[in-house]
């Protein structure tokens, strides 16, 4: 065995120059993985750090109907008497918030935008006194200021802003139907705006104060969620059961929702998009068992009188197999140092600077709640792997090459020139 | 000892059949010193591969002691092989990135014997071939009658019971050859090990204390010497 692994490293090292390209490709590989792996992980808590942080909170309390519903935003399935439910959830030490959701159709006026149009708008209303509590809203404001409990004011996305070329004072009317069905018409100005690290709230926040929509749409107290936000160390799913046994008894069948099952499409979405980077990766590693594949031929071609001369003085084929695996397997593990090294030294920049894909959310909707910056992250679970993937990768691109050594037989092995 | 019977071997390449035994049958003896003399193509080195195992006959026999080897699988030649023969090669066919003394001992590495004892072993049939002080040079760095007296060490080191040597002289100088028949000579002599070797070198043929000539896949003589 020791003369094996000799064999194998004076071998590596007696093509150094190849046993150096080849480690090359899987170390490129490996790095793309690392950091396409950095990007990922980065995104992935960042984005779900300002989903929660700006849009849905770590829970939601809402009524069981009104979950199945949840699409068409009915009013008449929110929580009626929410201050009780909301002031047994904070007795519970939870920091929890009211909010109502409806759909709109907001109407523009010529005085202000130049020219009259209406759009469909989803509208949140949020009750100002315990907000900021949950959400970080006040320091995103860009202009303006929040709006005040009882007024007609309304804060709006910064991009929404934009693509409205909208400002602070100009004034909309907001239409919808309220609880019972019948239709409000609500002339609502703009008081602020925000722009948070959230794109979907830049693209389309319309906040308002529930204490108004409640008297205009006749709510009468009621919200269609309560939103719970959540320590980031917390286990969201232990407290959702929690919180479910807490509310089990309410007046009105409840149901306790966290934020990946609220916000189900962007988890989907994430989940597809990494099978898609899984994708890229499988053929970066496909080039890389290539390379190392193509190495191993060309090493058992150059050798193959050697291996004739081994196989005769009696070595078994299983450790001439092993010899080449021995080799492949180093020159895997030559490939993940350098790859490691070099990925965490581009993750550096990575996880400092990031990619500003600013240019690229302003104008598309990749789903990621993240408004510019993408951000790489250590992951040492995904080093970890990337160090094994090198290894075992080339073992098992030379597996076959290191057999096909085996089957020539002897003699012609021993005639080869 | 050893005994051929009627052995043929058939090469096909394409549509051809090579012929390159013809049913040949000899034995020979445990301890002697056995030349295969034939032109090119005359089957010397097919007799020497059935002998040594590494190659499978189309009909006939081979006993080596009390063994049929000709009918052994795969795995059971390797065995054999391992156990039983030591082979000396033309081109010394040495790995280039090991030592003399590496390309000796890995023999023995491969038959389990224990560190202490190769390197007792190895030492010493290094230095009964000649290449004493010599244990550490890579084969690059030596001659070409060096590089055949490290595969003449290479293939005693185990104490094999045959030695099979195809060509081993001729990629070397009439004085070398000489210099390696000789110590193959006292080889045979001083451990008893049977030696089979090939060549179509008249000079080589001398040395040999039986000379087998083959001609077309057939034994045309058998010569025994003094």
């Amino acid at each position: 065995m020791k003369f094996l692994f000799v064999l194998a490293f004076r071998n590596i090292w007696r093509y150094h120059r190849r046993t150096l390209l080849t480690a090359s490709v899987i170390a490129m590989g490996l790095m793309m993985y690392f950091l396409v792996d950095s990007l990922l992980v980065g995104i992935d808590r960042e984005s779900v750090c300002n989903l929660k942080r700006y849009e849905t909170g770590s829970l939601q309390i809402m009524q069981k109907d009104y979950w199945e519903d949840r699409t068409f935003m009915p009013l008449d399935k929110a929580i009626p008497s929410v201050e009780p439910l909301l002031a047994l959830v904070r007795e519970a030490g939870y920091t929890a918030t009211g909010r109502t959701q409806f759909a709109a159709d907001m109407i523009l006026y010529q005085q202000d935008f130049d020219e009259d149009g209406n759009l469909p708008v989803q509208v949140t209303a949020i009750d100002l006194s315990t907000h900021s509590e949950v959400f970080d809203l006040e320091e995103t404001l860009i202009a303006g200021r929040l709006p005040e409990m009882g007024s007609h004011e309304m804060v709006i996305g910064s991009w929404f802003a934009e693509d409205l070329d909208a400002d602070i004072g100009y004034v909309v009317t907001l239409i919808t139907r309220g609880n019972g069905g019948f239709y409000e018409a609500m002339d609502m100005e703009i008081s602020g705006i925000v722009r948070t690290p959230n794109p979907a709230v830049n693209r389309n926040g319309i906040l308002v104060p529930i204490d108004t929509m409640s008297e205009y749409l006749a709510l009468e107290g009621m919200a269609t969620e309560i939103t719970i936000a959540l320590p980031d160390s917390a286990n969201v799913e232990l407290e959702e059961q929690k919180l479910q046994h807490l509310v089990a008894q309410w007046e009105v069948p409840l149901t306790v929702k966290s934020w990946d099952e609220v916000a189900y499409d962007h988890v989907a979405m994430i989940e597809m998009e990494k099978s898609s980077s899984s994708v890229i990766l499988f053929l970066i590693f496909l080039i890389a068992a290539v390379g190392i594949s193509n190495t191993m031929i060309m090493a058992i071609n150059e050798r193959i009188r050697e291996l004739g001369m081994m196989r005769s003085m009696g070595m078994k084929d299983g450790n001439i197999q092993l010899l080449f695996i021995i080799e492949a397997g180093a020159i895997g593990l030559i490939g993940s140092i350098i790859g490691i090294l070099i990925g965490s030294l581009a993750n550096y920049f990575l996880v400092t600077y990031g990619i500003d894909f600013g240019f690229l959310m302003r104008e598309m909707d990749l789903g990621y709640r993240i408004q510019n910056i993408f951000y790489g992250a250590w992951h040492p679970q995904g080093i970890i792997i990337t160090g094994i993937m090198g290894v075992v990768l080339s073992v098992a691109a030379a597996y076959i090459p290191a057999r096909r050594a085996t089957i020539q037989d002897i003699p012609t092995c021993l005639r080869h020139q | 000892m050893i005994q051929v019977q009627q052995v043929v071997r058939d090469y096909h390449t394409g549509e051809t059949v090579v012929h390159a035994l013809k049913g040949v049958s000899i034995d020979i003896a445990d301890g002697e010193f056995t030349s295969i003399a034939g032109p090119s193509g005359s089957g010397k080195t097919t007799l020497l591969n059935l002998i040594g195992c590494i190659d499978s006959l189309d009909s006939g026999e081979i006993l080596i002691g009390d063994q049929q080897v000709s009918t052994m699988d795969k795995k059971s030649k390797t065995e054999f092989r391992r156990n039983n023969l030591g082979f000396i090669f033309q081109t010394y066919n040495l790995i280039p990135v090991l030592s003399a003394y590496e390309n000796v001992s890995f023999v023995l590495s491969i038959l389990g014997v224990p560190e202490q004892e190769i390197k007792e072993r190895t030492m010493r049939m290094l230095k009964e071939v000649g290449l004493e002080g010599m244990e550490h040079r890579r084969p690059g760095r030596l001659s070409g009658g060096q590089q055949q007296r490290i595969a003449i060490a290479r293939a005693l080191v185990k104490n094999p019971k045959i030695v099979l040597a195809d060509e081993p002289t001729a990629n070397l100088d009439s004085k070398t050859g000489e210099e390696i028949l000789q110590l193959m000579q006292k080889m045979n002599e001083k451990y008893g090990t049977t030696f089979i070797f090939s060549t179509h070198d008249v000079m080589v043929m001398d040395y040999a204390k039986r000379l087998v000539e083959l001609h077309d896949g057939q034994i045309i003589s058998d010569e025994r010497r003094q």
